[in-house]
C-alpha cells in the first residue's frame, strides 16, 4: 500500500469567532482525481490552505507524501493554484512563468523552455511578451494554471480551477487535469459544481460547515446513499404529473428542474408503478430512466438546501 | 539559495525596467545639486552691491571711517571683484537724528527696480556707538545672517581704528595691525595629511548623509510598497507555498537594494566621468580651464569610501527589513503611515545629527549615536571623514550593526510569516507581539 499523497487527520482550524474546519479527516491516495466538494463557506479553501501549510491547524495533523515536513519543503513535488488568483501585474507573461518555475527550484533555461511549451499549448504564446495586466481574466487564469504545473509536480492542488472560465477554456483545463491523472499523478481539486466532479473524480469528499459529510469513491458514495432513483424528462402536459409527484407513499424526494426532474423512490416502491401512473394521467414523457443518484442529488440531500443558502456569500 | 537569487533577480530587473527608475535616475542628481547649492546661496547673502545710507550723528566723525571701512569690502574673488557696499554719509545732529533717519527709512527696502535711488539699509551712528559699540541698522536684508555678520565686522574694524586713532596710534600702524588672518585648513588622519581641506570634508560629510537619507527613504518605501502590492494582488499565496518568509524577505530587500545601488553606480560613474573630463568639457562650453578648476569636486579617500559603502549597505538592509515588516503588517499604503512614521523619524534624526556632528565630530553625542544601529550609518562615515575614529569603536559599531541587522531580519521574517496572509484588519500591537512569539 503506497503512502497517501495527502493525509489530513482530524484537523481543526478556528478563526476569531467561528470554526472554519472542525475535526476534518481526509485521505487522498496516490494517483487519480480527488474532488473536494462543498457549498460556499464549507471550509474547502481553508482545508486546502491547511494542506498547503499556508495556515497552521489548531489541532490535528497534516502530512504530505507521508512526511510531516510541510508543503514548503516538498514544494518541488506540489503544484498549487490558489482560489485567489494573483500574478505580478507589471511582469511579462513569459518572465513571470520563468520566475514561478525558479521558485520551484528548476533552472532558468529549463523553466523558459517549459513556459514556452505551456503557452503554446494553452494557445496564448503570442501574449508571451505582453504584460500580465494586458491579459483578460481568463487568460491570466491560464497563465497561473501553467505556473502551477510548470515543474511537473506529482501532486496538483487546485482550488476552484474552473470558476470564471468560459466553456471552451474550461474544457482545455479539464483535458489537462485528466491527462495529469492519466500519467499516474495525483490531482486534488475543490469545486461546488457537482456535475463536473461527478464526471471527473475517482474519489470525492463532500464537506459542509467544516465537517466531512460523506467521502469515498463516487460509486461508494452513490451506493451508500441508497434508494432507487428515477430521471424524468417531460415533453408535454407536465402539470398533470404534479399530483403523482406529490404522492409521499411513492416518492420520497423530488428535485424539479422544470423540463426534467430527478426523483428518489420510497423504499419498496416500484418504478413501474410510477410509470403506469404517469402514462395513465396522460403526462408526455421523453425520458424515463432508473438511475444512480447524481452527486448533485446526494449533495442537496446531505447538505440541505438551507445550509447552502445560509452560507452563501460567506467566503468559501 | 537559488530561490533567493531568483527573487533578487526579479525584484532587480522589474524595478530597473520601470519608467520611474529612469526618471529618478535623471532627476535626483538635479535635485541633489539644488539641495547642495541652494542653502549655500541662501546663506551667502546677496551678490550685488548694497546701497547703505550712513547717518552720522556722532560728534567725532565716525561716519567717514565707517564708510571707508565698508567701501574697502569687496564682493567675489579673483578678477571680477566689485564693491560690496555703495555708501553715502548723511551728517545729523542729536536734534534732527530722528527726522533724517525716518526720511531715509521711508525710501528703504524697495526692490531694486521699484525705486531706483532706494536704500538697502540705513546705519545709524551716534556718540554712544564709539563708547559702548551700540548702533542701529534698519534694512531689508536683516534676515541674512551672513550679510549682517559681514556688516558688523566692517563696522567693528572701523570702530577699533577710530578708538586706536583717538588713543594716538598711527593710522598706518592701525591698518597693518588690523590686517585679517587668513587660514587654510587641511585634515589630518592617522598622522598623515589627507589632502582634503576642511571645506572638502564638510562637503563629503554632507553629501554622504544626504545620499543615505534619500536612498533609504526612496528605496525603503519601495520595499514597503512592493510587499503591499504582493499582498493585494494575492500573489503571496503562491509564493508562500514555495518560498520561506526569510527567502522572500531577504530576496526582496537585496533586490530592491541592488536596484538602488545600480542607480547610485550610474550617478557615481557619471560624476567621475564628468570630473575627469571636466577641463575638456568646459572647453566645449567655452569656459576657461582655470574657472573650472576653481570649482571644487571633492575626492573621497579609499578608506572613507570603504567605510561609507559598508555602513551604507548595512543601513540600507536594516531599514529595508523594517519597511518590509511594516508592509507585511498592513493592507494599504495609508495604513503603513502609522508605523512607518517611527522609521522615518529615526532616519530624520540620523540625518540631522550629521549637522551637529560636523561641528563636533569627536563629541560624546557622535560616539553614542555611532553605537545605535539605526543612526550609525549616518554618523559613522561622517565621523570618519571629519576626524579619526579609533579602530575599536569602528569594530564595535560595525558589530552592533550586524547584530541588529540579523535581529531585524529575524523579527521581520516572523512578522512576515503571519502578516503576509492577513487580509482585512490591521493587527494591534498585542497581536503583533503574538505573531513574533508564535
Amino acid at each position: 500500500m503506497p503512502l497517501p499523497s495527502v493525509s489530513v487527520e482530524s484537523v481543526t482550524k478556528r478563526f476569531s469567532g467561528h470554526t472554519a474546519v472542525n475535526r476534518l479527516s481526509l485521505e487522498v491516495s496516490a494517483g487519480g482525481i480527488f474532488g473536494l466538494l462543498g457549498p460556499n463557506g464549507a471550509g474547502k479553501s481553508t482545508t486546502i490552505r491547511l494542506i498547503m501549510g499556508i495556515l497552521e491547524p489548531d489541532e490535528g495533523r497534516v502530512s504530505l507524501f507521508g512526511s510531516a515536513h510541510g508543503s514548503r519543503k516538498l514544494s518541488a513535488r506540489i503544484g498549487y493554484l490558489p482560489e485567489e488568483r494573483g500574478l505580478y501585474k507589471k511582469m511579462k507573461v513569459l518572465d513571470h512563468l520563468i520566475f514561478l518555475g525558479e521558485t520551484k527550484g528548476i533552472s532558468r533555461a529549463d523553466a523558459r523552455r517549459r513556459a514556452q511549451a505551456w503557452l503554446e499549448r494553452l494557445g496564448i504564446s503570442e501574449w508571451a511578451l505582453k504584460k500580465v495586466e494586458d491579459l483578460s481574466k481568463g487568460m491570466q487564469q491560464k497563465v497561473q494554471f501553467a505556473g502551477a504545473l510548470l515543474h511537473e509536480p506529482e501532486l496538483v492542488i487546485l482550488d476552484e480551477p474552473f470558476s470564471g472560465l468560459d466553456p471552451v477554456n474550461a474544457q482545455v483545463m479539464k483535458d489537462i487535469v485528466v491527462e495529469i491523472a492519466a500519467s499516474g499523478r495525483t490531482v486534488l481539486f475543490s469545486t461546488h459544481v457537482m456535475e463536473q466532479a461527478e464526471r471527473m473524480c475517482d474519489r470525492i469528499a463532500i464537506i459542509a460547515r467544516g465537517e466531512t459529510v460523506v467521502s469515498g469513491t463516487v460509486a461508494q458514495v452513490k451506493a451508500g446513499f441508497g434508494g432507487r432513483h428515477v430521471a424524468l424528462g417531460f415533453s408535454h402536459d407536465k402539470p398533470r404529473a404534479e399530483a403523482i409527484l406529490a404522492d409521499r407513499s411513492l416518492i420520497a424526494r423530488v428535485d424539479d428542474y422544470g423540463a426534467s426532474a430527478e426523483l428518489q423512490m420510497v423504499d419498496g416502491a416500484d418504478p413501474e408503478q410510477l410509470l403506469a401512473a404517469l402514462v395513465h394521467a396522460g403526462v408526455g414523457l421523453r425520458r424515463f430512466e432508473v438511475v444512480e443518484p447524481s452527486l448533485h442529488a446526494i449533495f442537496i440531500a446531505k447538505v440541505g438546501a438551507d445550509a447552502a443558502i445560509a452560507h452563501a456569500g460567506a467566503a468559501a | 539559495m537559488k530561490k533567493i537569487i531568483a527573487v533578487i533577480r526579479r525584484e532587480f530587473v522589474e524595478r530597473v525596467r520601470t519608467r520611474a527608475f529612469l526618471i529618478s535616475t535623471i532627476l535626483l542628481p538635479v535635485f541633489i545639486v539644488m539641495m547642495a547649492v541652494l542653502p549655500g546661496l541662501m546663506m551667502s547673502g546677496s551678490d550685488r552691491t548694497s546701497r547703505v545710507a550712513v547717518v552720522d550723528a556722532s560728534s567725532v566723525g565716525l561716519g567717514p571711517s565707517v564708510s571707508q571701512a565698508m567701501q574697502s569690502e569687496k564682493l567675489g574673488d579673483g578678477s571680477s571683484t566689485r564693491a560690496r557696499y555703495s555708501v553715502q554719509v548723511f551728517p545729523a545732529t542729536a536734534a534732527n537724528l530722528a527726522a533724517v533717519r525716518d526720511g531715509l527709512i521711508a525710501s528703504t527696502g524697495f526692490s531694486g527696480k521699484g525705486q531706483k535711488d532706494g536704500w538697502d539699509g540705513v546705519l545709524v551712528l551716534t556718540d554712544d556707538t564709539l563708547t559702548s559699540g551700540k548702533l542701529d541698522y534698519y534694512g531689508s536684508n536683516v534676515g541674512s545672517l551672513d550679510s549682517m555678520s559681514k556688516l558688523q565686522r566692517s563696522v567693528s574694524t572701523a570702530l577699533a581704528g577710530v578708538r586706536l586713532g583717538k588713543s594716538g596710534v598711527d593710522a598706518a600702524l592701525v591698518k597693518r595691525a588690523m590686517a585679517p588672518a587668513e587660514m587654510d585648513t587641511t585634515k589630518v588622519s592617522d598622522g598623515r595629511l589627507t589632502g582634503q581641506s576642511g571645506q572638502d570634508s564638510f562637503l563629503i560629510a554632507y553629501f554622504m548623509g544626504f545620499i543615505l537619507y534619500i536612498s533609504i527613504l526612496l528605496y525603503g518605501q519601495q520595499t514597503m510598497t512592493s510587499v503591499i502590492e504582493e499582498k493585494s494582488s494575492r500573489i503571496m499565496e503562491v509564493l508562500t507555498s514555495s518560498l520561506t518568509p526569510f527567502q522572500m524577505l531577504l530576496g526582496k530587500v537585496l533586490g530592491v537594494g541592488m536596484a538602488g545601488l545600480a542607480q547610485m553606480a550610474i550617478w557615481g560613474g557619471s560624476v567621475f566621468l564628468v570630473s575627469s573630463q571636466r577641463v575638456h568639457l568646459a572647453g566645449i562650453f567655452g569656459m576657461s580651464a582655470d574657472a573650472v578648476r576653481s570649482f571644487p569636486i571633492p575626492s573621497m579617500a579609499p578608506g572613507l569610501l570603504v567605510v561609507f559603502l559598508l555602513y551604507f549597505a548595512l543601513g540600507f538592509l536594516l531599514y529595508g527589513a523594517l519597511y518590509a515588516a511594516i508592509g507585511a503588517m498592513c493592507n494599504t499604503i495609508q495604513e503603513t503611515q502609522q508605523y512607518a512614521v517611527f522609521v522615518t523619524m529615526s532616519i530624520l534624526v540620523g540625518f540631522f545629527s550629521v549637522f551637529s556632528l560636523i561641528k563636533d565630530p569627536t563629541g560624546s553625542l557622535g560616539v553614542t549615536m555611532s553605537y545605535i544601529p539605526l543612526f550609525a550609518p549616518f554618523t559613522m562615515p561622517v565621523r570618519w571623514s571629519l576626524s579619526s575614529v579609533p579602530p575599536l569603536q569602528l569594530a564595535l559599531s560595525l558589530g552592533l550593526m550586524v547584530l541588529a541587522l540579523l535581529a531585524c531580519i529575524w523579527l521581520a521574517a516572523r512578522i512576515y510569516r503571519t502578516g503576509i496572509l492577513m487580509y482585512g484588519k490591521k493587527p494591534s500591537w498585542r497581536e503583533l507581539l503574538r505573531w513574533i512569539r508564535a
